[in-house]
């Protein structure tokens, strides 16, 4: 990663490699520097008005791969999508042309009020039906394909009654979106209801999912002795969620990996570093399938 | 088993419903209905989730405010907005425009009097960030319009442009602030009496301007849609309105003008 990223319209698919989770402390750094990144995620509601962040997003989207990530759609919410957010969403979309477009697994919006936060959905048959009319309203509209985001979770309800990765198969299936893989985001849920993370893992369908996210964790202890894993995306990937990695590199294959630091957003060169270790992990599966093959 | 719009309308009741900043973070009080079984100690870390990120936002579109206050009291001056004035939308650039007028109400910051107006200019920044692109109006066909219609023009302006009235040098008190220059805070005069300023979206960035109150009415009327001829009504001989109008056509200031359509009685709704 030594090379300049060259100045040509790289712009494109994404490839499956290790990307970057572009955040505003680094525009000024990217667009000067242009360092070697293979693509780059921006969260799209950042982007939605026009002026200097537009021209931002404009800039970097000329030189790399960019993927588009939503953080505020709220496919789960039981009042519908707000389409007003949608066509704003899709009129991005239509200009920057991004190599994926991806959403989450949550709902935000209830009452007309939006709560900054991706909230958890029981796992029944109503919400499933209705997460599925929602992604087919919003890939209609987009007129393309979306990833979906497995959540991270702290509250499981306790009428749910299907389990989150078969959710997300049938979600898959019933509405041809893909899957947007976090290994954190499973590693964090796994570890508070007490599921089986590799199991889990093991689950979902291989040909579904088309990216995967890695970002760090934090582990809390509640007043009531509980200990719980908070995904804030604020420190380096964790030993067990890398392990988790290269068991999904094994089942599932190479797909575009994200780095993701959204909490005390450290120097680029750290996340430039996660990258490169997700990279790294990266080849050495890919030359070891390849043997195997 | 709740329908899933009920557990929802529960849960943001339950996040929203906020707690006061001098009781511990935890509350041990149980879930409202529609969430039995839930830990309420769970559902703090959502509560917590909810309340940094848009204090987060709220400080990042009030910097200067913050500052003026402090972290601490900007922080308790969130718990008490977030609950009463959430967010209508998802796009949190867009949140905050109601945090200037609750700032005037808000008992504990009375002692502050140009808080107020200093949100106010800096809700008008961050609009002026955040406007979306709109290409100009194209002056040259305004000649091709009738000479009789053009009292009757009323103008659209550019979603980044504001034109606002304080009591206060908000101008300079933001300036002062965000450079942490105390010497010029030191030399604002409170007293100097009322500012028009015009805030705008420029090739260099946002710009924050002075204009004389004339030109400053005359802005404000046409920005509300008032007529050309309604905007100039009152004006002064000396304010030289068509010179102002002219730098708003030539500086972008305006998107569109529209044509109110003429009148013409046909007799039908004659009594």
């Amino acid at each position: 990663m030594d090379e300049p990223h060259s100045s040509e319209g790289q712009a494109g698919p994404i490839p499956a490699a290790a990307g970057i989770g572009l955040r505003f402390p680094h525009h000024e750094h990217v667009l000067k520097a242009r360092p070697a990144v293979a693509w780059f995620e921006l969260h799209a509601e950042n982007y939605l008005g026009g002026g200097r962040v537009r021209r931002t997003l404009e800039a970097v989207r000329r030189d790399y791969p960019v993927s588009l990530h939503g953080v505020g759609l709220s496919l789960g919410s039981a009042e519908g999508v707000d389409l007003a957010h949608l066509q704003r969403l899709k009129e991005l979309v239509q200009t920057i042309e991004p190599g994926l477009v991806s959403e989450h697994l949550a709902w935000s919006v209830t009452g007309g009020h939006y709560l900054a936060d991706l909230l958890p959905l029981p796992m029944t048959e109503e919400a499933l039906e209705l997460v599925c009319r929602h992604v087919q309203q919003a890939q209609e509209m987009l007129g393309r394909r979306l990833l979906l985001e497995n959540p991270s979770t702290y509250i499981q309800f306790p009428h749910s009654s299907i389990p989150e990765w078969e959710f997300l198969d049938a979600l898959a299936r019933r509405t041809g979106c893909g899957i947007l893989c976090d290994i954190n985001n499973i590693f964090v849920s796994a570890s508070n209801h007490g599921w089986d993370a590799g199991r889990y893992l093991d689950a979902l369908p291989a040909e579904a999912i088309g990216e995967y996210h890695l970002a760090g964790h934090a582990v809390c202890t509640l007043a009531s002795g509980r200990i719980v894993r908070i995904d804030n995306h604020g420190s380096r990937v964790a030993p067990p969620v890398w392990a988790l990695y290269e068991r999904a590199l094994r089942r599932i294959g190479a797909r575009p990996t994200l780095i993701e630091w959204d909490t005390d957003v450290p120097e680029f060169d750290v996340l430039l570093d996660e990258a490169a270790q997700a990279e790294a992990v990266l080849r050495t599966l890919e030359s070891s399938r390849a043997r195997a093959a | 088993m709740p329908a899933l719009l009920e557990l929802q309308r529960a849960f943001g009741g339950a996040l929203l419903a906020g707690i006061p900043p001098d009781e511990p973070p935890s509350s041990a009080a149980a879930p409202p209905g529609g969430l039995a079984g839930i830990d309420a100690q769970l559902l703090d870390i959502y509560r917590n989730n909810c309340r940094t990120t848009l204090t987060a936002a709220l400080a990042l579109s009030f910097p200067a405010v913050r500052h003026l206050v402090g972290a601490d009291f900007f922080e308790t001056c969130a718990r008490v907005f977030i609950p009463a004035h959430p967010p209508r939308r998802a796009c949190l650039n867009d949140y905050g425009d109601e945090f200037p007028s609750f700032l005037a109400q808000y008992a504990p910051a009375a002692g502050v009097g140009y808080l107020h107006d200093v949100a106010m200019l800096e809700w008008a920044i961050n609009r002026a960030l955040h406007a979306p692109d709109v290409a100009p109006a194209d002056i040259a066909l305004l000649a091709s319009i009738d000479a009789e219609l053009v009292p009757a023009l009323q103008f659209v302006p550019h979603p980044a442009v504001s034109v606002l009235h304080l009591a206060a040098p908000a101008d300079v008190i933001w300036r002062a602030v965000l450079d942490e220059d105390d010497a010029a805070m030191a030399a604002i005069d409170l007293a100097a009496g009322p500012v028009w300023l015009l805030i705008e979206r420029g090739a260099a960035g946002i710009e924050v301007r002075r204009i004389a109150s004339g030109a400053a009415r005359f802005t404000q009327r046409l920005c509300a849609g008032d007529s050309l001829q309604a905007a100039l009504d009152g004006a002064a001989a000396g304010d030289a309105l068509e010179a102002v109008l002219a730098d708003h056509l030539a500086s972008g200031r305006f998107t569109a003008w529209r044509v109110p359509p003429v009148q013409i009685p046909t007799g039908e709704n004659r009594p």
